[in-house]
């Protein structure tokens, strides 16, 4: 098939790196979105990004897609350099943004053929490839749809099929699940997995959702601009993972007591203290303790969860929209002047 | 893979989007042909009997020409100044609604990117602006086909440069309602001084012009570069021009080259 067969390798540490950035710092005013982040992704690797809101997921991406310029440091896509060389980059480069980008007054047709286009993807190879792709993500019936006329899911999986419609090399996924159902979710998952089987294809996806990225080669967690462990997630497991202990305390007098007598507890959602147990000895202490106070209770063994608790500190959690999703759903709900 | 047919290929799916996009657009339409028909039809004609003087006790008009036919080139431009500007809107569309970064993150180059949106936007203005010359029988305008082909290349050319102008505008608002109320801010103002409804009288000298009119007023209508845009559409479809027959064109290109060059350095920026 096509793909990296087409791409020079650079040159550098990992010969075969099809992505490699180094020493990448950007800052907003006073925060300091990405503090001097260096990475490097394999060829046809499943690269998760994972890491709260605001932890610079956005940022690394836009910059890996050359649409935001980095204060200092390197990126290389494909041998290219993003800065210097940027229109070189893009041609091997497939991105699907976290809000939606394709043009919903066209139909679906219409907007890879689109894509096709402004790509120089040559006639027959552009025919060839939407019905391709159009049968992967399962839309050849509404092939003449208007993009409007579809679900928020469907408007998705156009996305992912149009970022595949040119010799992408690195497919960038921002955030493809968010604000979609379960089973969508699991769809564009499962997309993701049959495209890895069919072609060459680097694939880098961000998330929120950390049962997402079980099936990743590599997972890099990412937190406040800082890249706190990059591993697979068998490793990650193996060296961050704790059995957690999960409490809702009965009242305030209770919380208090447990907090006094394990001043490394942390702070859940909805007043829950997590504890990190190692072993069965501590979880049974802690039962005989505080077993009879508490209204709920888990024991949670070591999971990619208790990875993130233990190296940021803080659960991973979802957040109120921002002003932005909140004037995307203002559109989608029919609001004035947006049409 | 960089070939000259390739990025061809690349200006014609822009342009064919833009194209697409407002054909869809009802609303965009129906402003299209409404507006020739309010200002011909009913501005044009009710106006049409005051559209003369009083020299000596001798009633005259002012120009040898009757007032349906004097404004008939001026609504075209009109139809022009609202439909390209509204165009521009489509600017303000892709980069809140994010269509812009698929096109960013493309390999076309940005000049090329912004000239097929101009390019789309001119074309459904020029569209637009002829639709007025269906009503060329009403106001007694007599089509000959080679004033025609020569006004659409004159409408096109403006339609170009008022595109331009709506992408320069569209770069600095941030909101739709904001651009609704700062683009009618615009236009009028522009059309009203552009000697579109009354005439500066040419058989008058500029003293005898500041006479009739208040002086700021001459001036606005003679910095008014559309006042040449509109002088020009008239030397075209009723042969009568208040300023040299030259300038207009001249002033059209410049319009078209110079607003797209400062569009293209907003365009960038962003």
């Amino acid at each position: 098939m096509h793909g990296v067969d087409s791409v020079r390798p650079a040159s550098g540490k990992i010969s075969d790196a099809i992505v490699r950035v180094k020493g990448l710092s950007k800052r907003y005013g006073r925060t300091l979105a990405l503090d001097d982040v260096s990475l490097e992704i394999r060829p046809n690797e499943l690269f998760a990004l994972l890491g709260p809101n605001g932890a610079g997921k956005t940022t690394l991406i836009h910059i890996l897609c050359t649409i935001l310029a980095p204060d200092s440091g390197a990126v290389a896509l494909a041998g290219f350099d993003v800065v210097k060389q940027p229109r070189m980059a893009r041609r091997h480069l497939g991105v699907v943004f976290q809000e939606p980008s394709v043009d919903d007054r066209l139909t679906v047709f219409e907007n890879l053929n689109f894509h096709g286009l402004i790509y120089q993807v040559p006639a027959a190879t552009r025919r060839k490839r939407i019905d391709e792709l159009l049968a992967l993500v399962e839309l050849e019936d509404w092939r003449h749809a208007l993009v409007r006329s579809l679900s928020s899911g469907m408007k998705r999986r156009v996305e992912i099929a149009r970022a595949l419609i040119h010799d992408s090399a690195v497919l960038i996924l921002d955030e493809p699940t968010t604000g979609l159902d379960a089973q969508s979710r699991e769809r564009i998952w499962a997309y993701l997995m049959r495209l890895r089987k069919e072609r060459a294809l680097t694939i880098i996806v961000t998330t929120h959702y950390i049962e997402e990225v079980e099936g990743c080669d590599r997972i890099c967690v990412i937190d406040r601009g800082h890249i706190l462990a990059i591993d697979t997630p068998a490793s990650l497991k193996a060296a961050h993972g704790r059995e957690l202990i999960r409490a809702v305390p009965d009242d305030t007098t209770v919380a208090d007591a447990i907090r006094a007598s394990y001043p490394a507890a942390m702070a859940g959602s909805d007043g829950t203290i997590v504890i990190e147990a190692n072993g069965d000895v501590a979880a049974e202490a802690f039962l005989k303790k505080f077993g009879g106070r508490v209204r709920r209770l888990s024991i949670d063994s070591p999971s990619l969860e208790s990875v993130f608790l233990s190296l940021t500190g803080r659960e991973l959690r979802d957040q109120p929209a921002g002003k932005r999703e909140r004037t995307y759903a203002f559109g989608r709900r029919g609001g004035e002047h947006t049409k | 893979m960089e070939t000259t047919v390739g990025q061809l290929g690349a200006l014609y799916a822009i342009w064919l989007r833009e194209v697409k996009r407002a054909l869809r657009d009802r609303g965009q339409l129906v402003g299209g042909l409404s507006r020739p028909i309010l200002w011909v039809i009913l501005l044009g004609i009710g106006l049409n009997p005051y559209f003369r003087g009083e020299v000596y006790g001798e009633t005259r008009f002012v120009i040898p020409y009757t007032y349906l036919q004097f404004i008939f080139p001026a609504v075209i431009v009109l139809n022009i100044l609202y439909t390209s500007v509204q165009s521009a809107v489509s600017v303000i569309w892709d980069r809140e609604f994010g269509f812009l970064r698929e096109i960013l993150v493309s390999p076309m180059p940005r000049p090329l990117i912004l000239f097929g949106k101009v390019l789309g936007g001119a074309t459904v203005a020029m569209v637009h602006g002829s639709l007025v010359l269906a009503l060329a029988r009403f106001a007694d305008v007599s089509l000959v086909w080679s004033d025609v082909l020569y006004g659409l290349g004159l409408m096109f050319l403006l339609s170009f440069a008022m595109t331009c102008f709506g992408v320069i505008i569209a770069n600095h608002i941030r909101s739709f309602e904001g651009f609704g109320v700062f683009s009618n801010a615009v236009i009028l103002p522009l059309y009203f001084t552009s000697s579109s409804v009354f005439p500066l009288d040419p058989a008058l000298t500029r003293a005898q012009a500041l006479v009739v009119y208040p002086e700021w007023l001459v001036t606005l209508v003679q910095i008014n570069p559309l006042t040449y845009a509109v002088d020009a559409l008239r030397g075209t479809f009723i042969h009568f021009h208040q300023f040299p027959p030259m300038l207009g064109p001249i002033i059209i290109a410049a319009m078209a080259v110079g607003f797209f060059i400062v569009a293209m350095l907003n365009f960038r920026r962003s």
